[in-house]
């Protein structure tokens, strides 16, 4: 596919912002979304709008076959054993929320540890945080180098007896390097540990294969592929899906309800009380397909290695510019950068950025514990997705120049 | 030149501008130049020092640029006119709505200290001319009178450690009630002086509290671990008794109480 082809699908693209044509890179944070995810929703909505597993009219089949279709697209799109493993959440915050409190509760007791690494996403720390003080387990911390990436070397020494799950990114939303899941993974089944990983990023760049990688949890949001806002997924092996209490009581989970006591429904059921997000959830099998096409274009690759390859020149060629993540070896980098600049401040320069028409984000990106690391208050992150040109890269960093002479 | 003037000034030199990046080169232009304002004269400006406390976004060049503005708007003026002021002409210039989200919430917060310091001053002021001391004194502070002074400066160069201080507060849980001591309202006075010693005055849900000292101990113990604080004293009072009405609007909702209360206020 041509870039314009791609971009031909997007309709937020088009749009101009001061003036100035829109320049979208802010696409870690949400992709925009293509027209067929959009006409998808509104029929659903117009048309088969029923509650699903329900009723037996017309509408509540039609609806409830669109859902379950979606798990099983998710399903192949993971390359999951089987749809039974698919939990649709409300995004990747939701489905670590859910591993951590369920399987907490089954398999965390006082004095056990978690292991999670300094480059979380505060939505892969907070949860175990507070799992940790609710049943007065620890908290331990795999670190980085100081381009950034893990010391998996570590790994095993940062392992112990009462280790009981470890979660780590699957790509960083700051460094956007592709970590070593695999190698991680191995090592914690090695010890008989678990895996979570948090796929937020990692779902968009690379083709996941969740039987090669061996992970025993995978989350993603559907709203970073292309798909509708609050919804999300949480792959994860049947036997722990199985042996995990019900995250949520209500409607729909359970499979007898008496005063004397409840049974709950089989997995994946048991994980989804009460309405879910029927009309938005079925937009994922329209978005992923687009994914997948896009990780399985060899042109979008080489756009994509072409832009990784201009930026990685670009920002480490300034010596006014440090760039955080920083590929060394065989590492992957995702074109996702994050970098701070001598004597401008990030907001600075997101402010001005904005006004010639540029989306970046400016801040701490949701890892505090990453910023402190590297002892600044906060970075600049653009984030580029497969509707993104060569042109847009060459303006940002003719823009970035300029907004830096304005600073300094 | 009177407060109302100075505004239009203002708005009139911001409505010289068309481009958007030429406003913010002027902005930088203001937040260079009060970069280099002299140390001496900081202190003098009261203004500077309220809004240059704030944290958060003190070292991004067009905030500065924005309380140089404000400071050549507001400074001089009285405590009382400050207070009384709407600060309106902020969206007049177009400043607050096209300011990204956060940081039109960090120029709210920067306006609120300033208002907040004025008030505090004005209110402080008043005092001073009914009891006919020129300095007055923090209530519920003791000992030696002139040090325990605290000027509109140190008011709001305190501002963010009470701010850290309410957060470890917050993480002291009473054993019984799933809900923070701070939201409860067990805490009745907070104070931090000078040399950033704070003292708390607090109570419990009942007199005999059997967890009283324990959880005593962790209020110390989190207090004291707040960079920047250097003692922590605390003082047990039943005056007044604790009862649900000191509770926080956070802890209504957590506790369900407003829908209880709501219920009997029909059925009465």
């Amino acid at each position: 596919m041509t870039v314009e082809e791609i971009r031909s699908q997007f309709p937020a693209l088009a749009q101009q912002v001061y003036g100035k044509p829109l320049v979208y890179l802010d696409n870690a944070a949400t992709a925009q979304r293509p027209l067929a995810v959009l006409e998808k929703e509104r029929t659903l909505a117009s048309t088969v709008n029923a509650n699903i597993h329900r009723a037996v009219h017309k509408l509540a089949a039609d609806a409830t076959e669109e859902y379950e279709r979606t798990r099983e697209i998710v399903a192949d799109f993971l390359n999951a054993e089987s749809p039974k493993e698919i939990v649709f959440t409300s995004g990747t915050t939701m489905s670590i929320n859910l591993v951590a409190s369920c399987f907490g509760e089954a398999f965390i007791g006082e004095g056990d540890e978690i292991i999670v690494s300094v480059a979380e996403h505060h939505s892969n720390i907070v949860p175990w945080q507070l799992l940790c003080q609710r049943k007065k387990a620890e908290l331990k911390v795999l670190e980085i180098d100081e381009f950034g990436g893990l010391q998996v070397e570590t790994l095993q020494k940062l392992i112990s007896q009462r280790t009981k799950i470890i979660a780590i990114s699957h790509i960083s939303n700051v460094l956007g390097l592709v970590n070593p899941v695999q190698e991680i993974i191995r090592i914690a089944h090695h010890n008989g540990i678990p895996v979570l990983v948090d796929g937020a990023q990692g779902s968009i760049h690379a083709k996941v294969d969740v039987q090669e990688l061996d992970c025993d949890f995978y989350a993603f949001s559907g709203h970073k592929v292309y798909g509708a806002t609050g919804t999300g997924v949480l792959y994860g092996k049947k036997k722990w899906l199985e042996a995990m209490p019900p995250y949520m009581g209500g409607g729909e989970m359970i499979e007898t309800v008496r005063f004397s006591g409840t049974t709950f429904a089989p997995v994946p059921g048991k994980f989804e009380a009460g309405t879910q997000n029927f009309n938005a959830v079925p937009t994922l099998q329209e978005a992923l397909r687009l994914a997948r096409q896009f990780q399985e274009d060899p042109e979008v690759a080489q756009r994509e290695w072409a832009i990784t390859h201009y930026l990685l020149e670009a920002l480490t060629a300034d010596p006014r510019i440090h760039l955080f993540g920083v590929p060394r070896g065989t590492q992957v980098k995702v074109p996702l950068f994050s970098f701070t600049v001598e004597g401008a401040h990030h907001e600075d320069l997101a402010l001005i950025l904005d006004k010639m028409g540029i989306a970046a984000r400016s801040g701490q990106m949701c890892a505090e514990p990453l910023m402190d690391r590297f002892g600044v208050t906060g970075m600049l992150r653009i984030s580029f997705a497969p509707y993104n040109t060569m042109e847009e890269a060459e303006y940002f960093v003719k823009s970035l120049n300029k907004a830096i002479a304005m600073l300094i | 030149m009177s407060l109302e003037e100075k505004k239009q000034a203002v708005i009139e030199e911001f409505s010289m501008y068309d481009e958007w990046l030429d406003k913010y080169e002027y902005l930088i232009e203001l937040g260079k130049a009060l970069e280099a304002y002299p140390e001496e004269q900081k202190t003098e400006e009261k203004l500077i020092k309220g809004c240059q406390s704030l944290r958060a976004d003190s070292d991004a060049i067009i905030t500065k640029g924005i309380i140089s503005l404000l400071i050549s708007v507001y400074s001089g003026r009285t405590p009382a006119e400050i207070a009384a002021d709407d600060f309106g002409f902020i969206d007049q210039i177009g400043l607050k709505e096209n300011l990204s989200p956060t940081r039109a919430n960090g120029l709210v917060s920067m306006i609120d200290t300033i208002k907040w310091v004025a008030n505090d001053t004005a209110a402080k002021e008043k005092m001073a001319d009914q009891v006919g001391h020129d300095d007055v004194v923090i209530p519920g502070s003791t000992g030696n009178l002139s040090e325990n002074v605290l000027t509109a400066e140190d008011v709001a160069a305190l501002q963010p450690l009470y701010a850290d201080v309410i957060l470890a507060l917050k993480q002291v849980y009473d054993p019984e009630i799933p809900v923070n001591i701070y939201d409860l309202g067990l805490i009745y006075e907070l104070n931090i002086d000078k040399d950033r010693k704070v003292s708390i005055v607090m109570t419990f849900t009942a007199p005999n509290c059997p967890m009283a000292d324990e959880v005593m101990h962790e209020v110390e113990d989190s207090v004291k671990r707040v960079p920047g604080v250097t003692g922590c004293s605390i003082e047990l009072t039943f005056e007044p008794v604790w009862d649900r009405s000191m509770l926080s609007e956070e802890a209504r909702v957590d506790l369900g109480l407003d829908y209880e209360e709501d219920d009997y206020g029909k059925l009465s």
